[in-house]
């Protein structure tokens, strides 16, 4: 199994994001953050005066009396005095007012403070996401100042996209191939967790089925079948080119999780003669099988091809789904054949370890 | 040749009707958020007075400033007043929430009629030119 085609496209970054728009949008977020930083000064103030306030209420009743000079109109005092220095009429908002003490005025307005504080607080972090988004966008301005390329690949068969952002514009499409072993190397230790990934997974799915054993062996071999399509793209995966697996990560998995979740379900409709249980089992380990799929489904086609020659593997997945429900109905009252047959064509893989115990 | 640039003329106009609407709807809507935003503030200061209410002994004076005056009141009657006021805060918000969606949904559907009647036009001064 050869490669796929790649096709690719070089853009310069100034194309995707043209620099006056850049400019522009860092532009309105600046605005944003000198708003926001208005407000937190505002609110800052507010503490303040709070904070001063509440040292003042603290202050009067130390007196019964205070001599004064009181304000009259605009530009004018005159000598007076402070009573009752232990009452207070205190605003509680909306046109309220409440005769208070100077301890329970005291109160009340620690209460605002404290609420002062929070807002002050949520401010603080619109303010983070702001500054994030700021420096985001100076550095692409200065990525794009750098004629940065934007390189993007397809992929023949499934056309997703890879795009990753390389070197300055002399990368041009004949060094795709050099864009190829980069990848590979960035991503060599992705692959690796990728693998331990998808062996947890396998280990996860092996003792699925062993608890699904007691539900019956018609169940177990719906699971086998749908975990050997799973697992021999598996296989296919790590045994083929890395490139190629790495493509298949960059798939949405959501996309393949349908796909696998139909071949299940198609799987299930054939069996399910009276057996409901079939269906849940299968939809359950779909379920399951979906996050990790994402690597084996594209590429279902290769195995079905080398493994499964009998199938009309060359077409669509549609093709494979078929083949899928004639084995199973061959398998359903007789022998696990099309088990045997992946686990002979993959003996290396741990995945098919579990096939043979069924055997 | 006529026919098609009285047509052009038509659509423009048709364009620029429409572009006005879409204006309005966009003022409106705009509207719209500042008088939530109002209500939404007066929304928690009532709260605060609500909180600030129940903190209060039975025996306590609750005054009302209405216009220059300040009104005496009764703790529950302030209590019942603020309460309804908060009832009819929310009520107006549900009900601008609702008037707020049904603007939007007609902004959506200004703007691709904009958009169709835009496309038109550009199919004829494609014609316009071919011709």
């Amino acid at each position: 199994m050869g490669k796929p085609e790649v096709k690719g496209t070089v853009t310069s970054l100034s194309s995707m994001f043209p620099p006056e728009e850049v400019q522009k949008a860092a532009k309105m977020v600046e605005e944003k953050l000198s708003e926001k930083q208005n407000e937190m000064n505002q609110l800052k103030e507010f503490i303040a005066d709070n904070t001063s306030l509440v040292n003042l209420v603290q202050k009067l009743p130390d007196e019964l009396h205070h001599d004064i000079m009181v304000p009259f109109g605009k530009a004018a005092f005159f000598p007076g005095g402070l009573i009752h220095t232990n009452e207070f009429l205190v605003l509680l908002g909306e046109s309220y007012y409440a005769d208070r003490t100077a301890k329970q005025t005291v109160e009340i307005l620690k209460r605002r403070g404290k609420s002062l504080m929070s807002k002050v607080d949520a401010l603080k972090a619109e303010m983070q996401d702001l500054k994030a988004e700021a420096s985001f966008f100076d550095s692409t301005t200065s990525e794009v100042a750098e004629d940065l390329v934007e390189i993007k690949e397809y992929e023949e068969d499934n056309s997703t996209e890879r795009v990753f952002q390389s070197g300055p514009a002399e990368l041009e499409s004949p060094t795709l191939a050099e864009a190829d072993n980069k990848m590979d190397s960035k991503l060599g230790a992705s692959k690796d967790d990728e693998y331990a990934r998808l062996m947890s997974r396998l280990d996860e799915l092996e003792k699925e089925e062993l608890a699904a054993e007691d539900d019956g062996e018609n169940d177990e071999d719906e699971d086998e079948d749908a975990n050997a399509t799973e697992t021999d793209g598996d296989e296919n995966e790590l045994t083929e080119a890395a490139f190629q697996w790495k493509k298949d990560e960059g798939y949405s998995s959501r996309d393949h999780g349908q796909r696998y979740s139909e071949c299940t379900g198609l799987t299930a409709e054939p069996v399910t003669q009276g057996e409901m249980s079939h269906g849940r089992i299968i939809h359950q380990d779909s379920k399951m099988l979906n996050p990790s799929i994402n690597a084996s489904v594209p590429s279902e086609k290769k195995p079905v091809q080398t493994s499964k020659s009998e199938f009309d593997s060359s077409k669509a997945f549609t093709g494979s789904i078929v083949e899928h429900t004639e084995n199973l109905e061959k398998k359903i009252p007789g022998q696990n054949t099309t088990s045997s047959e992946s686990s002979g064509s993959k003996p290396s893989k741990p995945v098919s370890r579990f096939k043979m115990q069924r055997k | 040749m006529s026919s098609s640039s009285a047509a052009l003329r038509e659509l423009q106009r048709d364009l620029e009707n429409k572009a006005n609407d879409l204006s309005k709807l966009q003022k409106d809507i705009a509207k719209n958020h500042q008088v939530r935003k109002k209500y939404t503030i007066q929304l928690g200061e009532n709260e605060l007075v609500l909180k600030e209410l129940d903190l209060l002994n039975e025996d306590a004076n609750v005054y009302k400033l209405i216009g220059p005056v300040l009104v005496k009141q009764d703790l529950a009657e302030a209590n019942a007043n603020v309460r309804k006021r908060i009832e009819y805060i929310s009520a107006e918000l549900k009900r601008l929430d609702s008037s707020l969606q049904d603007l939007e949904e007609k902004q959506h559907s200004k703007r691709e009629a904009i958009l169709k009647v835009q496309q038109r036009i550009q199919s004829h001064q494609a014609g316009k030119a071919k011709a």
